[in-house]
């Protein structure tokens, strides 16, 4: 009896870790929620190198997102959003101001690095209808800045020049992220709803 | 119909964020309001008021229009477009490499310091061709140098062949270390080192004493430059010569002199503006003293002078010299006129071929483009009786890659004999 209930422990303890490692190796978390995909990606971090250095500089750094869904096959395109967030840090507070430049003007001040990278996703939900709940999709999250040498000094007028479109960001994104440009690409699939319905949890 | 009302607020809301965003005012009338908006939405330092501005790196004069432009930043909002603004004339202006702005926080509570970074060009060799000139009376002269920075320290190495500058033509090699950023900006020291050989015009041997004739001279020039007031700065120091005369049984001489110059150089726009102005001006004195073992003893004071002004294809330029040496000074100390500079179209060797104690010089060239024409006006003597007022005139074309053709006649009685130059920076 207490063996087969140590065996069970033991399980459930590999169940459990075996779930925290994968949980771990995510970079990208899905969720399902009415009909909608929300994305976080707590342990990717695009507020450091050469932008941080510009944001401490007093810069307003403009950062590009980008979700693509794809579903079926991984050549036919489900969605696409675009998105471009201003951030600015705050040289007496200490803290970071996030800007939200499409589809409304929206902004959020007093946040710290982590709070600011996880606002900028959190605004970026994607509508799924349409979507069929056994249906094999992937995803992917595709964030750019610019580098001192690209970006004018503060930044402001790279969204002047692109005209903040949706069209102009989705320009931007078609073309490959230059060399030296900071850019990180997340990828998440294939899925399906079922499997994001059933477990309610991240992947 | 709510469908129509979504789509009229998201038309409505792309306008608004449109306008706000571009800054570009759709009513016209609330520009700058428009404008603070979009600063204060988008930068969350721009409610901080500017306490100090500083260009870090500088090397160069800014001319003073930009100068005041960044004075007048002081007591304001940050505003990112106007200081990127800045940036890009300041790097236009003083050619470098780069020039980026970064913003700290200031002593006061909501203040803010703004720098301007300047970055010049590093090139791991800088080969430079500081005067490239052939003289049809004279010769050839060139000047040309290689230089580096180390370690924040420019080091250079020259070669140099000038039968143009002095009476005599003066072949060998040059040394200069520098530093230019002391003292916040304010101090630089430099140490030149140079050794030539000498070679005498016919005329010269036979109008010098033998004894004033040397074929060797080396110097050793350490200097510091102290910015008094931007852009008026002082250089002083002390130059150590010493040459060995071609008499065989003469021994070496050593002209040892304190040095100083005072210089004011003022730039008001620059090569992209329509617009340019410029005014040089120094007074440069050399005494050789016996305190430094000098072996002449000597006092030359000079004055230059240089004013020019642009506007668009047409520019003048008025330039006004004037020295004078109490004492024997050597021949390398001498004044001369009638090279690529002065006196063009003169032979200094008819005009005085051992240099005088006085001179006088005033031109004015006037450029048209590619086209330049010019008249020159000047004396050169020991004795005032001695003094004669010469004139020449000359018209000359300067080509794209910075080589330049100019013929220049002597005005005076009797047969005029002209002269040409081809180069580069003469």
């Amino acid at each position: 009896m207490t063996r087969s209930r140590i065996k069970a422990w033991w399980v459930v303890a590999a169940f459990l870790s075996g779930l925290a490692l994968a949980m771990w190796a995510e970079e990208l978390i899905l969720n399902w929620r009415d009909n909608r995909l929300e994305f976080s990606a707590p342990r990717v971090h695009f507020l450091t190198g050469k932008p941080l250095e510009r944001l401490h500089k007093a810069a307003q750094v403009p950062f590009d997102f980008q979700i693509t869904l794809w579903a079926g096959t991984r050549t036919q395109e489900f969605r696409k959003i675009p998105q471009r967030f201003v951030i600015s840090y705050d040289l007496w507070d200490e803290t970071y101001q996030v800007v939200k430049t499409l589809g409304g003007l929206k902004k959020i001040s007093h946040l710290t690095a982590p709070q600011a990278e996880a606002w900028c996703l959190a605004q970026m939900p994607v509508d799924v209808s349409g979507l069929a709940a056994n249906e094999t999709f992937w995803a992917r999250v595709d964030i750019r800045t610019q580098d001192g040498k690209l970006a004018p000094v503060f930044g402001r007028e790279s969204i002047t020049e692109s005209g903040i479109s949706l069209n102009s960001l989705i320009d931007l994104f078609s073309r490959p992220a230059q060399k030296e440009q900071p850019h990180w690409v997340l990828d998440s699939g294939p899925l399906t709803l079922d499997e994001l319905k059933r477990s309610r949890r991240a992947f | 119909m709510v469908c129509a009302v979504h789509q009229r607020s998201v038309r409505m809301n792309k306008l608004f964020l449109v306008a706000v965003l571009l800054g570009a005012p759709l009513a016209g009338c609330n520009a700058a309001d428009d404008s603070e908006t979009t600063e204060e939405a988008l930068n969350v330092n721009s409610r901080y008021r500017i306490e100090s501005v500083h260009l870090v790196g500088q090397h160069g004069q800014l001319s003073h229009p930009l100068r005041t432009e960044i004075n007048r930043l002081q007591g304001e909002k940050l505003d990112d477009s106007i200081l990127k603004r800045l940036a890009d004339r300041i790097k236009r202006e003083l050619n470098a490499a780069n020039v980026s702005v970064s913003v700290q926080k200031g002593t006061l509570p909501e203040r803010v310091v703004v720098n301007f970074e300047v970055k010049s060009h590093q090139q791991p060799l800088d080969l430079k061709l500081a005067k490239f000139v052939y003289h049809s009376k004279q010769g050839w002269t060139g000047d040309g140098s290689a230089s580096t920075m180390i370690g924040g320290n420019a080091v250079s190495f020259g070669l140099v062949s000038d039968a143009d500058a002095l009476v005599e033509r003066f072949s060998g090699v040059r040394a200069k270390f520098e530093r230019r950023n002391l003292w916040h900006d304010r101090l630089g020291l430099r140490f030149e080192f140079g050794s030539f050989h000498q070679q005498w015009d016919e005329a010269t041997l036979a109008a010098a004493s033998p004894s004033d004739i040397y074929r060797s001279r080396q110097f050793f020039m350490p200097e510091a430059t102290l910015v008094l007031a931007r852009p008026l700065e002082l250089s002083f120091g002390v130059s150590f010569a010493r040459y060995r005369p071609s008499l065989p049984a003469a021994k070496s001489g050593s002209a040892n002199a304190v040095v100083t110059t005072l210089r004011y150089h003022q730039r008001w726009g620059s090569e992209q503006d329509e617009r340019e102005q410029e005014a040089l001006a120094e007074y440069s004195l050399r005494a050789a003293t016996h305190l430094l073992d000098s072996d002449p003893i000597y006092t030359r004071h000079e004055v230059r002078a240089r004013v020019g002004a642009r506007r668009g294809k047409h520019k003048v330029e008025v330039g006004f010299l004037a020295g004078r040496i109490d004492g024997n000074a050597p021949l390398f100390d001498r004044f001369s006129l009638g090279n690529a500079s002065t006196l063009r179209g003169w032979n200094k060797f008819e005009l005085d071929p051992i240099g005088g104690s006085r001179v006088m010089h005033a031109s004015i060239d006037y450029h048209f483009d590619h086209f330049t024409v010019f008249y020159d006006t000047g004396a050169v003597w020991d004795q005032p009786q001695h003094r004669e007022q010469k004139q020449s005139v000359g018209a000359g074309f300067n080509f794209k890659k910075g080589f330049q053709l100019a013929v220049a006649f002597p005005l005076r009685a009797g047969a005029i004999e002209p002269i040409f130059y081809a180069g580069m920076n003469f």
